[in-house]
């Protein structure tokens, strides 16, 4: 069967960017991903793009895959946006490999872009509370915050998940983003600064809320037969799984598991040949920090109810046997939308090759990693392995 | 902007107003909100009306404070403070999400039992919203 290599990737600066709109920002992306190819890259050979977009920050909401396409120098080529909330990214890289897989293009770019800054508060909130149940969830009074509030608080009552352990999630994930050029929050907090946050959607503070991002992300897939024109250290994609849920949390069977995660997970772990054990380090998908806990869960890292514990115990510390989030995760090196998913592959793409930007940060010999993206409160999930 | 226009309001209004759910021909399983297939034995798109008693009991909650108020719903915050938001099992078998109104937020718990009243939701395009919001039971409703 033909197999897919990751041949180059590259990343924006997440943060606040008053000068730079999509095209800009998608170009710093392309343009550091360029650079990455050890061997050089003729543009002319990118013959696909698949970008991952939410809302074009309420400016281009149609076409937009061309316009930024067409900015970085690629006019006539097959492009698309691809929008599945928050896990965009994560799509438009599973597109790309399907498209290689397929044998129709030998090279495809998988991309993500957002710029949220430049919409106002109120807007954000009716932009982008918007991708779960609009009907139920919304108009009951719920965002996003109030959604995994929900989700948290049935995991505090049937597991005896701490208040700590969230907030543990988010000293994590800064002490990582803290080490991160490109994270848009490069300081740590302690433990009691996250556990008293301003309440947000109590049991949830604003510790354990990731923000509002700008940023954009690249990754170059390829047939391996070609890889090694591009690069002599090519990874590999060993498996990818997407899977969907009912949109409203109230339709699900279970309040506290993602069964999107769990489904494109096995769908990933049965392509590669894997079980949760053999993967040395994962970016997962902690929009809040309850959605970091479920993670460990639903990828199998841990039992399901055992996430709390898991952590307290520096499992997914960097150093510990199962590290994650060494970027910063969505909460400490931002999250915007699109560019998420393509984003975790940036950050995969070079810990699995050993060339993270500052070597705190780096996991040491990894080898499989894993990189994990959800769409809204998990009405889309995907996960994509990646091999040395 | 996203929202929720008057039309696509009207078309929940039986399930706003009067908590009208499916009962599947084929499994018997209640549907609420409605679906197109049902949600429980996923191989039947025959149903029979059936009016919910609304009464149910909490599931999970949030107190939804400013930072978490989507904008329709500030003013509501603003004015009464936090508001909870709870996911409902109710006594026919579907879980529902809405507010829990007359309950200071300290005092709602998991388990707790609650009915429904009808209550104004929020208001958009000068339009008042009615539907339905949980309210602690007590003797007498």
């Amino acid at each position: 069967m033909r197999k897919v290599a990751i041949v180059g990737a590259g990343q924006s600066r997440y943060g606040e960017f008053p000068e730079k709109g999509i095209k800009e920002l998608f170009f710093d992306a392309y343009k550091d991903m360029v650079a990455s190819v050890d061997k050089g890259l003729d543009p002319r050979l990118i013959e696909s793009a698949y970008i991952g977009n939410l809302g074009s920050g309420g400016f281009q909401l149609g076409n937009m895959s061309a316009l930024v396409s067409e900015y970085v120098g690629l006019p006539h080529i097959n492009t698309m946006r691809i929008e599945n909330a928050c896990a965009s990214g994560g799509y438009a890289l599973v597109a790309a490999v399907m498209d290689v897989l397929s044998g129709v293009h030998k090279v495809a770019l998988a991309g993500g872009v957002e710029k949220m800054t430049d919409v106002s508060g109120t807007k954000q909130k009716y932009w982008l509370g918007v991708s779960g149940d609009t009907e139920y969830e919304r108009l009951a009074g719920t965002t996003f915050s109030g959604l995994y509030a929900l989700i948290a608080r049935r995991h505090m009552h049937e597991f005896g998940t701490k208040r700590e352990h969230l907030s543990m999630v988010a000293v994590k994930n800064h002490k990582n983003g803290a080490q991160n050029p490109k994270a848009q929050f490069q300081r740590e907090i302690t433990l009691e600064q996250a556990l008293k946050g301003p309440i947000v959607a109590a049991p949830l503070n604003l510790f354990d809320c990731c923000s509002t991002t700008d940023g954009a992300s690249a990754v170059l897939v390829c047939d391996a037969d070609i890889a090694r024109q591009f690069t002599d250290t090519p990874v590999y994609v060993a498996g990818f799984g997407t899977a969907s849920d009912y949109l409203a949390i109230h339709d699900r069977a279970s309040t506290v598991t993602l069964e999107g995660t769990r489904r494109a997970s096995q769908q990933a772990y049965k392509m590669a040949g894997l079980t949760p054990n053999d993967i040395h380090v994962a970016e997962v998908h902690d929009c809040f920090t309850i959605a970091e806990l479920l993670a460990y869960e639903d990828l199998g890292f841990c039992e399901k109810g055992k996430a709390g514990p898991f952590i307290e115990e520096g499992h997914t510390q960097i150093g510990g046997d199962r590290p994650v989030n060494p970027s910063g995760g969505l909460k400490s090196k931002g999250h915007p939308i699109g560019s998420t998913g393509t984003g975790q592959a940036y950050e995969m793409f070079n810990q699995l090759r050993g060339t993270v930007q500052k070597p705190p940060r780096q996991v040491k010999g990894a080898e499989l990693g894993l990189i994990h993206n959800v769409g809204g409160s998990g009405g889309t999930v995907s996960v994509t392995i990646m091999r040395r | 902007m996203a929202h929720v226009s008057v039309p696509l309001y009207w078309r929940t209004l039986p399930q706003r107003y009067r908590l009208v759910g499916q009962k599947c021909k084929k499994c018997g399983s209640v549907n609420f909100p409605p679906k197109g297939v049902c949600r429980y034995c996923s191989a039947s798109s025959e149903f029979e009306e059936v009016q919910l008693s609304g009464r149910g009991k909490v599931h999970t909650f949030v107190l939804i404070s400013a930072g978490g108020a989507p904008p329709e719903f500030a003013e509501q915050e603003k004015a009464g403070g936090q508001y909870p938001v709870a996911i409902v099992q109710l006594e026919e078998g579907p879980k529902v999400i809405g507010q829990i109104a007359d309950v200071d937020p300290k005092e709602v718990k998991i388990d707790m039992p609650v009915t429904t009243e009808l209550r104004k939701i929020y208001t958009e395009e000068d339009v008042i919203r009615y539907g339905f919001k949980f309210v602690p039971a007590t003797e007498g409703r």
